[in-house]
């Protein structure tokens, strides 16, 4: 007859006792599940459109903080020098940053818009709507003004994101290689459309040119030649892009042709460096010209921007280890930088799901105390009317260690029944529950907030963050008891019959069996 | 025959009514082996204090108790009450929610002593052995009469395989007839299994029936 069949037969034969305990229990671990359910839904729904997402970071100047700081400054002196110190990321930071073990891949690398000269870029299929604008000339002349058309991406490194995610196939030639880089050569990769469009096969060239028709006379008239602002290309590869723009969306019919991923080419930035860097110099010498009072320490502001790259993104391998990357690295940034994976848009769309599980975990905080208390003052009344039985078990030897035992066993098979029934009803419950909370802080949600931010759409500028809506993020919430979950309500459960037989166990060390049965007798 | 339990120069006493009330006084006495013993005594003079500390339940102010030439304390009380000793109480003192058999079972499982053979069966033994049938032992013991229960209660102070029991008014509760029946295993347990029984009780009845009779008076212990 030991600890467990006492408690066991404790339990049967006194019924009534044991099912208001097991009611007890039941109404408890019903509130833990919908507590816990809810909170386990919500968390994660957030991990599935987490890994869903694209695990980036990109590394840029945090012009929110860098504005707010410029505003607070008073001094014009300070104002000034503000803003001829602009913050910038450091190449040196970015670098580091790859040898990360998490990343996958990464840009390191900047882009500009430019003129196709002697090809045709590829059409968006926008242009009837969009018309022409037109121009002034200096003579007097209407001149149609001609947009940018292609989109220049100088890349540092090989390795980048599209290629190793397989957005760009390359289809013909080779993707720019180290080599490539090193030399600075004049090479390019463009897109299987662009290539077709124009007849352009590996080892042709292109020209493309920095300036716009609009802008050639007044260059001229700076002193600058034809060589200047042209820069012939060697096709080195032709690569087949999966990225398309979206002709339903709300800028597609104002969309420039430079926003098509068909007329992107990719070159070397240390070539790209070179051209723009020499065009820059020569700008900033002509206005020294102009402005003696210009010292050559002005020079590289003018060329810093085409020799640092203007974006560094990172891919990680898994997206889980976005938030631990950024914690891990933040120490390391320059003021007015920052790491961002997007995090302010998905903690926004996440928010009704963080206030349901906030609310959630309250309720499993109330309930897990209440239950201590409640179960610790039931336990200890109870152990009024059994202190005859435990004085004789006392008497015969039963060491007071084994009555608490027994005690705690009666408590964990009571709470285990509760709590196997609660798992039923408390998974319908915390479904329906959590639906009806979610249902009703989205639609406040929807009331008082824009949330015109939310949406991505293709603007040229590739965008590394995974494009996800508030509806998406929520279509993942589902509330189930999973075994994690039942394992959870019956660790809880037992913490807390552990916790409530504390006091009631003192009070039985206290017992003298002696006492105890001189009063009964 | 050799001493069992030996009681040396015991003292105890409490404060009562802002007066010490001395109950034992340099109390001494030697138990011998497989000998009935009755205490008597007036009501109040520690007959039950004087059976608490024999049976490890309560601790003497000074003195000694040993039991087979060992200290009781030394021992350990809970260890002395498991292994060497059986109790029984005037109010018998079951677990309620078990039944007979089962409150056998509870002191053969505590006991660190050698239970031969199969415990179950050993129990119906011990339980037939003080008149209570198997029918019976099954039963809830609040379904049992008072001298049924009073006979589990002496099944389980032997349960334990100790060679002393101690019996506080264990008759108080009972009629004649029932009396004479309990007092006959108490004998049969000394005589035959070699028990060593200490019965307190006001009964002249039972103490006829004893080997010795001592009586508790001034604090000290003294043969009829």
């Amino acid at each position: 007859m030991n600890a467990f069949q006492r408690a066991y037969r404790y339990i049967t034969r006194k019924p009534t006792k044991s099912m208001l305990l097991m009611i007890t229990f039941f109404l408890i671990g019903n509130l833990v599940i919908l507590g816990l359910g809810i909170s386990q839904a919500a968390d994660n729904a957030k991990i599935l459109t987490r890994q869903q997402m694209r695990a980036a970071v990109s590394y840029e100047v945090d012009y929110e903080a860098y504005w707010r700081y410029t505003e607070s400054l008073t001094d014009e002196d300070e104002i000034n020098k503000a803003y001829q110190n602009y913050p910038r990321t450091s190449a040196e930071t970015a670098l580091k940053l790859t040898e990360d073990n998490r990343v996958k891949a990464f840009n390191y690398m900047t882009n500009t818009i430019a003129y196709s000269k002697d090809f045709e870029n590829v059409p968006l299929g926008n242009e009837e709507n969009r018309g022409n604008s037109t121009y002034i000339d200096e003579n007097g002349n209407e001149q149609i003004y001609r947009d940018p058309n292609i989109m220049i991406y100088a890349t540092m490194f090989p390795n980048m994101i599209e290629i190793a995610e397989g957005t760009f196939t390359i289809t013909e030639g080779s993707f720019i290689s180290q080599n490539d880089i090193d030399q600075g050569r004049n090479v390019v990769i463009i897109t299987k459309e662009l290539a077709d469009q124009n007849n352009l096969h590996v080892g042709d060239t292109i020209t493309v040119s920095t300036i716009g028709p609009y802008e050639v006379d007044m260059y001229r008239e700076m002193g600058f030649t034809e060589e200047d602002f042209s820069w012939e290309l060697e096709i080195s590869g032709i690569y087949n892009t999966l990225n398309e723009v979206d002709p339903n969306s709300q800028e597609f019919q104002w969309m420039p042709p430079y926003q098509s991923p068909k007329n992107i080419v990719v070159v070397p930035m240390t070539a790209y460096s070179e051209v723009m860097s020499s065009f820059a110099e020569k700008q900033f010498r002509y206005y020294q010209s102009q402005n003696p009072e210009m010292t050559d320490d002005e020079l590289e502001n003018w060329t810093s921007g085409y020799t640092e790259p203007s974006r560094v993104v990172y891919l990680l391998n898994d997206p889980m280890d976005v938030e631990d990357f950024i914690a891990d690295h933040e120490g390391d940034l320059s003021p007015y930088t920052k790491l961002n994976a997007n995090n302010e848009t998905f903690k926004k769309l996440a928010r009704p799901l963080d206030t349901l599980s906030f609310f959630a975990n309250i309720v499993v905080w109330i309930v897990i105390i209440n239950a201590i208390v409640i179960i610790t003052l039931v336990t200890a009344l109870t152990l009024k009317t059994r202190e005859y039985e435990i004085g004789v078990m006392l008497s015969i030897g039963v060491s007071k260690i084994k009555v608490v035992l027994q005690l705690f066993l009666e408590l964990i098979l009571i709470a285990l029944i509760g709590f196997t029934l609660a798992v039923g009803s408390g998974s319908l419950l915390a479904g329906k529950v959590g639906d009806m909370v979610l249902d009703y802080q989205t639609t406040s949600d929807a009331q008082y907030e824009d949330n015109s931010d939310n949406g991505y759409y293709w603007s040229g500028d590739a965008n590394y963050f995974t494009e996800v809506s508030q509806d998406e993020l929520l279509s993942q919430y589902h509330v189930s008891v999973s075994p994690k979950l039942i394992g959870e309500i019956y660790l809880l459960g037992s913490a807390v019959v552990l916790i409530a037989i504390v006091i009631p166990s003192f009070m039985i060390m206290r017992l003298n069996p002696k006492q105890i049965l001189l009063e009964q007798n | 025959m050799s001493t069992l339990l030996k009681l040396e120069k015991l003292n105890y006493g409490y404060i009562d009514g802002g007066f010490r009330r001395e109950i034992l006084k340099d109390l001494s006495y030697d138990f011998e082996e497989g000998t009935f013993y009755t205490i008597l005594g007036p009501s109040g003079s520690g007959k039950t204090t004087l059976l608490s500390i024999m049976a490890g339940l309560d601790k003497q102010e000074s003195g000694n108790v040993y039991y087979q030439g060992e200290d009781i304390d030394v021992m350990g009380l809970n260890n002395y009450r498991r292994n060497k000793i059986g109790v029984v109480f005037q109010s018998y003192n079951l677990i309620t929610y078990l039944t007979g058999l089962e409150n056998i079972l509870l002191a053969m499982t505590e006991t660190d002593n050698k239970i031969p053979g199969n415990k179950k069966e050993l129990a119906y033994a011990l339980l037939a052995m003080v008149g209570i049938v198997e029918s019976k032992a099954d039963r809830l013991v609040t379904k049992l009469s008072g001298g049924e229960q009073q006979r589990i209660a002496i099944a389980r102070a032997l349960a334990g395989n100790g060679d002393l029991i101690f019996a506080d008014e264990p008759t108080g509760n009972l009629d004649s007839e029932t009396e004479q029946e309990i007092i006959r295993i108490f004998r049969m347990l000394a005589e035959e299994y070699g028990k060593t029984i200490i019965v307190v009780t006001h009964s002249n009845e039972v103490s006829k029936l004893s080997d010795k009779r001592i009586l508790l008076k001034g604090g000290i212990l003294r043969d009829l």
